[in-house]
């Protein structure tokens, strides 16, 4: 059905304002197998805008997974999850809820707005790796979602 | 028949009973007007006869209280009160004295508390009144209440401070603990020796802060984020609590046995807890032979108590207390892995349902930790 996974890198979203975690979660990524091209947004401003293509985000490219944090200034991630889920040109997009937050009120609010997973940020960097394998393999790999013509 | 001989003679004899009167108005006299007790007839809302310790909690002579209305002294606000309750207790409802707030000839508010008996004066209806200055009683009172309530904030307060401190600590360190592990990874035996021994160290440092923290935030939590408290099945707690540590249970050889145990009231998310704590304490500070943990409970009244023993290395009977603080280890990390704060959450969860913690043990011959759920006493849910 998506013959294509296999021959591009992946796009990945990572909405992080935090610029020390995003650039683990680059590292992380790079441990992993799965090939792929990181963006990163550091609000949801920016995250917003750039799914939606606008200003200097004209020729993004449309991302196979969003890695998105929770707590944001000016637009928060819970905001950026309801308006990804209430676009219809969007909603297919695996959005993975990456938090420092355990906190169970963050967990049931975001799956109430249609996260597809919700995962802690493990303090051990190993794990941090293993999690950043296992979300990319199987949201990239595995799962087999609508393309955007659908 | 004897009594109503007597009584008999008494009414034969007029000189006799006068004489009787006029003791029996004597001792009235004096009772009425020694009494340390505010003493008082009212007859249609005025006062008609007052005593000195009446005259003296209100601030006035006693003559310049005759013929005043009595509700004229009361605080205004209080007065339809006093007037319910006077009323209520006249007619035989209640017999516990009523307190309200008079006001003084000094204009000063004290606050009293009064009963009333209807009684004859002089031949007509009249109501017999007492009262007692509890102003200081008062006082004293308000001022605990001040203080529980300071206190009950303060406590909430810090609950609420640890937990933001140990949930807000978690990030930085987790970019400190990350940051220093990915230096290992990247950079280990490509810098010289010493640089791999700090960066180990540093490696360290950052998880053993990670899982003080950790414990801090559980033990915070059992105050800001308990639920609120049910029925709950103590068999069903426990088995889910051996479910939890089913692989420890295993690898060690442990056997878990439990009597009969109760319904309580309770948080049943932190009563798991409390039994995991305990029994997962019993098997990891076991001796060479396969740990035995036995869990009975027994009831007094509304308080149940739970006993859990087990065969392990003990405790000294000098640490009785202090293993239940927090952070309080007696063991290196090396012998017993652990952060201290196990039995501090315990203390804590037992503490929120009313009961105590306790432990009865001696080095080399196990440990009993009792406690107990009070059902009456408890947060209410």
């Amino acid at each position: 059905m998506n013959s294509q996974i296999a021959e591009r890198p992946m796009e990945i979203l990572l909405v992080d304002d935090n610029p020390g975690d995003a650039r683990l979660t680059a590292e992380a990524l790079k441990d992993g197998e799965v090939e792929n091209r990181l963006h990163t947004a550091k609000d949801g401003m920016e995250a917003i805008a750039f799914l939606r293509r606008k200003g200097r985000y004209i020729d993004a490219p449309r991302p196979d997974l969003i890695l998105l944090d929770l707590n944001m200034p000016r637009m928060n991630g819970r905001q950026v999850l309801a308006e990804i889920k209430e676009d219809s040109a969007l909603k297919h997009i695996p959005v993975v809820i990456l938090t420092g937050s355990r906190d169970m009120d963050d967990i049931v609010k975001t799956y109430d707005l249609h996260a597809n997973c919700y995962v802690t940020k493990p303090i051990d960097f190993e794990q941090f790796i293993m999690v950043m394998k296992s979300i990319t393999d199987f949201w990239l790999t595995l799962v087999k979602l609508p393309t955007e013509e659908n | 028949m004897k009594q109503m001989s007597k009584t008999s003679e008494l009414i034969a004899k007029p000189e006799v009973m006068a004489g009787e009167i006029k003791q029996s108005r004597e001792l009235f006299r004096i009772l009425f007007h020694r009494s340390p007790i505010g003493t008082y007839i009212i007859q249609n809302g005025h006062f008609r006869l007052v005593n000195r310790q009446l005259a003296y909690i209100l601030g006035y002579e006693e003559d310049e209280l005759i013929g005043r209305p009595s509700l004229g002294f009361v605080l205004a606000e209080d007065r339809d009160a006093v007037r319910e309750n006077a009323v209520r207790m006249l007619e035989g409802g209640c017999s516990l004295g009523y307190e309200f707030r008079i006001v003084t000839k000094q204009a000063k508010i004290k606050w009293v508390m009064e009963t009333v008996a209807p009684v004859h004066y002089q031949r007509k209806r009249a109501t017999l009144g007492s009262l007692i200055d509890v102003t200081e009683r008062k006082q004293v009172e308000e001022r605990l209440k001040q203080i529980t309530g300071e206190m009950q904030r303060s406590n909430t307060e810090l609950e609420q401070f640890a937990y933001v401190i140990s949930h807000d600590l978690q990030e930085p360190l987790r970019m400190v603990s990350s940051y220093t592990q990915l230096l290992a990874k990247r950079y280990s035996n490509k810098l010289d020796s010493d640089a791999d021994e700090f960066i180990a160290y540093a490696v360290d440092g950052a998880k053993r802060m990670q899982t003080l923290l950790h414990g801090l935030l559980e033990y915070s939590r059992v105050g800001t984020r308990g639920k609120p408290f049910s029925l709950v099945n103590c068999e069903h707690i426990v088995e889910q609590a051996m479910a939890n540590l089913k692989i420890a249970i295993e690898e060690s050889g442990a056997s878990v046995s439990y009597d009969v145990l109760p319904t309580v009231m309770g948080d049943e998310g932190q009563l798991v807890q409390l039994f995991q704590n305990l029994i997962g304490n019993a098997i990891k500070f076991r001796r060479e032979e396969p740990p035995q943990v036995h869990i009975s409970a027994g009831r007094r009244n509304s308080v149940v108590t739970f006993s859990v023993n087990d065969n392990g290395i003990g405790i000294n009977p000098q640490h009785s207390q202090s293993i239940f603080e927090i952070f309080r280890r007696l063991h290196t990390r090396e012998e017993y892995p652990g952060t201290g704060m196990g039995l501090a959450i315990c203390k804590k969860i037992v503490e929120r349902h009313g009961g105590h913690i306790s432990v009865h043990s001696q080095p080399g011959q196990g440990s009993t930790f009792h406690f107990s759920v009070d059902m009456a006493g408890g947060e209410s849910a």
